[in-house]
């Protein structure tokens, strides 16, 4: 079966995605990885058997490992009820989500499978100008899932290139016997918020739950603020490296970064974000700006949590945007089977797909299909996408925004080196640019 | 002639006792070594108390500890076994390690000893370069090796029986032949070392007797250097075993990762319950640990060997 050769990889593809907590050293050498190869791509395999149907079989790499629970099982459970339907054979790879994460450069470029689980975003578009991923845009428009999906979905020349199936929001969770307890509500506006924390500390409770020891977890913060006080738009171009990290804007999310930090926990350095999170379960502090995750690590349903979404900040921004990021699949450009795997990748979009998912695990997670069943949810769960789909802007996280380099390398040692130390925000924006400057030149 | 000398003098298997007894006590029965006896056993402890610590909270129930604190003491389970070894897919990944580590230090050894005997057996121009070069080779370090190693193994077609990739990527060849490749400098150049050690009378009268090169090597050679042999196996098992960086880079299978990569799956792309992890640890060091105490003797001498020349 006649394969597509793809491009040389051009230069500007020089990019890992290495998670946080790696060895620079390993990332570099796999970001050499990047640099041409992708036309020398591996030209053998066998073709036993019809290419799409009944009786064809098509590789699927998930980044979930046997055995982690319902993150793999809905997985699992898709592949299974694609088997079911179509006849075709689907070949499992289960691999843990960050060794998949850290060696998805030689996972592209060596055998990959045909279809794999892989990010919205700048992350996504990446492989796409480097001719990694295949295009999917015969695909789309996928029933089921609205323009914002398409375009999280569609890389810098205007082709999709994925295909979104849940996502999860960011926002400030709470536990609802505590506020309950004290007379708290969500706060409407920036004054409710200031009088809520003001309350809390009063109280002596902290009102913010707060643990950067991995480095990734601040990020969440820096975005919604960004996008509080300088907007989606800016917020994104900033993310592409089209605007200036010393400038006035930048310095103001800052800013306001320091006089909220006496609402946060102390030393946020030394704590992970799950120690954090086992802070505000036990009601030591009051809030925690983090993902939906957040319940993973309280050991419980998330029956007594709810969320409000962080207040504006500035009336003339509002507070329509959030972070959300969007996971999905791609197709692998080296991979064996194309036509199977676009219409595997088809298939997963669907509202069918995301019903197999929900059905064949223990949780649930949030369809991004709009005709997936919702049956499943949690009350969170119900709740999120309710937030979700009123946003109007929808950003997927700052190590899935911009370069991961520039995140992994530049804006973790940053962000931490502001919250040892706050009052230097000149210093950490101009170290920022520079280095700002060297990656995104 | 004294006459206290003899007294004094404990037997030479015995400890020193303790105190003043005589001058040849050693420095541990000084004052001055009881300062050392503390200071080493304090840093035996520093050096001691992580292992320990992970040891105790892999017994340890993961709510009770995020509850109270790992200072805390409680909630004592062993949970995190089973549950290490089902979710980890243990059974799985040792035998991926065995299928490696076995062949792997095998071929080394046996490639290594032939390459140690005609070096130290004969004497031509570049004896001492070649020994230099496999030595060198040692000095790279792995990740310099990323690239160029994983372009070659794409281009190396496998027959489909294999290798289901079609390549030498993402089959346990490449693992193999790997590990071989970074431990044979090392390995020839102990055998090497103590190969020279060996009588030369013993090759002449071999020779005398008309024993062939290969003779030599195999009938003679080869028992002779059993007691190297052993301390390199012990060695190279451990090191092999514990590769990491070359399975996560050349495999792209999860489920061939051997157990050291395996590891892995233990965490979640968020939540990590540590003393899970800790427990998954525990599992994965013991067959070192096995090694090491079972073979406790070589693994010594291995460390000396070839150290001094003959």
């Amino acid at each position: 079966m006649p394969r597509p050769r793809s491009a040389a990889v051009p230069r500007s593809a020089v990019a890992t995605v290495a998670a946080t907590r790696r060895s620079v050293i390993r990332g570099m050498a796999l970001s050499g990885l990047a640099v041409g190869g992708a036309n020398l791509l591996a030209a053998c395999g066998g073709d036993d058997g019809p290419a799409t149907g009944s009786g064809a079989t098509v590789k699927f790499g998930i980044n979930e490992a046997e055995g982690v629970g319902a993150a793999h099982d809905r997985l699992a459970a898709m592949a299974a009820a694609y088997t079911e339907e179509t006849g075709t054979k689907v070949d499992l790879n289960a691999v843990d989500h960050n060794t998949f994460q850290e060696s998805i450069n030689t996972y592209l470029q060596g055998t990959p499978d045909d279809v794999f689980t892989w990010f919205a975003g700048f992350r996504m578009a990446q492989f796409a100008e480097a001719g990694l991923i295949t295009d999917l845009s015969d695909i789309w428009p996928i029933e089921g899932l609205d323009d914002s999906f398409k375009q999280a979905s569609t890389a810098a020349d205007g082709k999709q290139y994925f295909v979104p199936v849940q996502y999860y929001p960011w926002a400030v969770f709470y536990r609802k016997s505590v506020f309950e307890k004290n007379g708290w509500t969500a706060p409407e506006s920036n004054d409710d918020f200031m009088a809520l924390m003001e309350d809390m500390q009063g109280k002596g409770i902290t009102p913010f739950a707060f643990g950067d020891k991995d480095g990734w977890p601040a990020m969440g913060t820096f975005d919604i603020l960004n996008m509080r006080l300088n907007g989606f738009d800016f917020h994104m171009s900033l993310m592409a490296g089209d605007e200036q990290w010393d400038g006035d804007e930048v310095k103001q999310v800052f800013e306001t970064w320091r006089t909220l930090l006496p609402y946060h926990q102390e030393d946020p350095l030394g704590r992970t974000w799950q120690e954090a999170a086992t802070a505000m379960g036990k009601g030591e502090c009051g809030m925690y700006l983090l993902g939906t995750f957040v319940v993973d690590a309280l050991g419980e349903n998330g029956e007594d949590l709810d969320f409000f979404t962080f207040p504006e900040l500035d009336p003339a921004i509002g507070s329509d945007a959030l972070d959300a990021p969007i996971d999905g699949f791609c197709v692998a450009a080296a991979g064996q089977n194309q036509e199977a795997g676009k219409e595997m990748a088809k298939w997963l979009g669907s509202a069918a797909a995301a019903d197999a998912a929900n059905n064949g695990a223990d949780a649930p997670f949030i369809a991004a299909n709009s005709g997936a069943s919702t049956a499943t949810y949690s009350d969170l769960q119900k709740k999120s996408a309710e937030v979700v789909s009123a946003a109007a802007n929808i950003a997927q996280f700052m190590d899935r925004d911009t370069n991961a380099d520039f995140a992994n390398t530049v804006m973790i040692p940053s962000i931490q080196e502001f919250l040892k130390n706050p009052d230097d925000i000149d210093g950490v924006t101009a170290s920022i640019q520079e280095q700002a400057e060297s990656i995104f030149a | 002639m004294t006459y206290e000398t003899p007294v004094a003098t404990p037997p030479p298997t015995a400890a020193p006792a303790a105190g003043t007894t005589s001058r040849t006590g050693g420095v541990l029965s000084s004052p001055r070594g009881t300062v050392v006896t503390v200071l080493v056993a304090v840093l035996a402890l520093a050096w001691l108390f992580p292992l320990v610590w992970a040891l105790v909270n892999s017994f340890r129930d993961y709510d009770y500890t995020q509850a109270n604190g790992y200072l805390s003491l409680g909630g004592w389970t062993l949970d995190n076994y089973e549950e290490a070894w089902a979710r980890g897919n243990f059974g799985l990944h040792f035998k991926n390690s065995l299928l490696i580590t076995v062949p792997a230090v095998l071929l080394t050894l046996w490639l290594s000893s032939m390459v140690a005997f005609v070096l130290a057996r004969f004497s031509f121009r570049f004896n001492l370069t070649l020994l230099g070069v496999f030595l060198a080779a040692n000095l790279l370090p792995p990740q310099a090796l990323l690239i160029p190693v994983f372009r070659l193994f794409r281009e190396i077609p496998l027959p489909l029986f294999m290798s289901d990739s079609g390549s030498m990527l993402n089959s346990f060849w490449s693992l193999i032949l790997v590990n071989t490749a970074f431990q044979l400098g090392f390995c020839t150049f102990v055998l090497s070392n103590y190969m020279k050690t060996l009588p030369h009378e013993l090759y002449e009268s071999a020779e005398l007797d008309g024993a062939s090169v290969w003779r030599q090597y195999w009938q003679l050679t080869m028992p002779l250097v059993r007691p190297a042999l052993a301390a390199l196996a012990t060695l190279q098992v451990t090191w092999v075993y514990n590769e990491f960086f070359w399975a996560t880079v050349l495999l792209q299978q999860g489920s061939k990762y051997p157990v050291t990569s395996a590891l892995n799956n233990l965490r979640g792309q968020f939540f990590t319950d540590t003393n899970l992890v800790a427990a998954g640890s525990i599992l994965v060091a013991l067959p070192v640990l096995v090694v090491f105490f079972a073979l406790q003797k070589q693994f010594v001498s291995g460390l000396t060997l070839g150290s001094t020349k003959g």
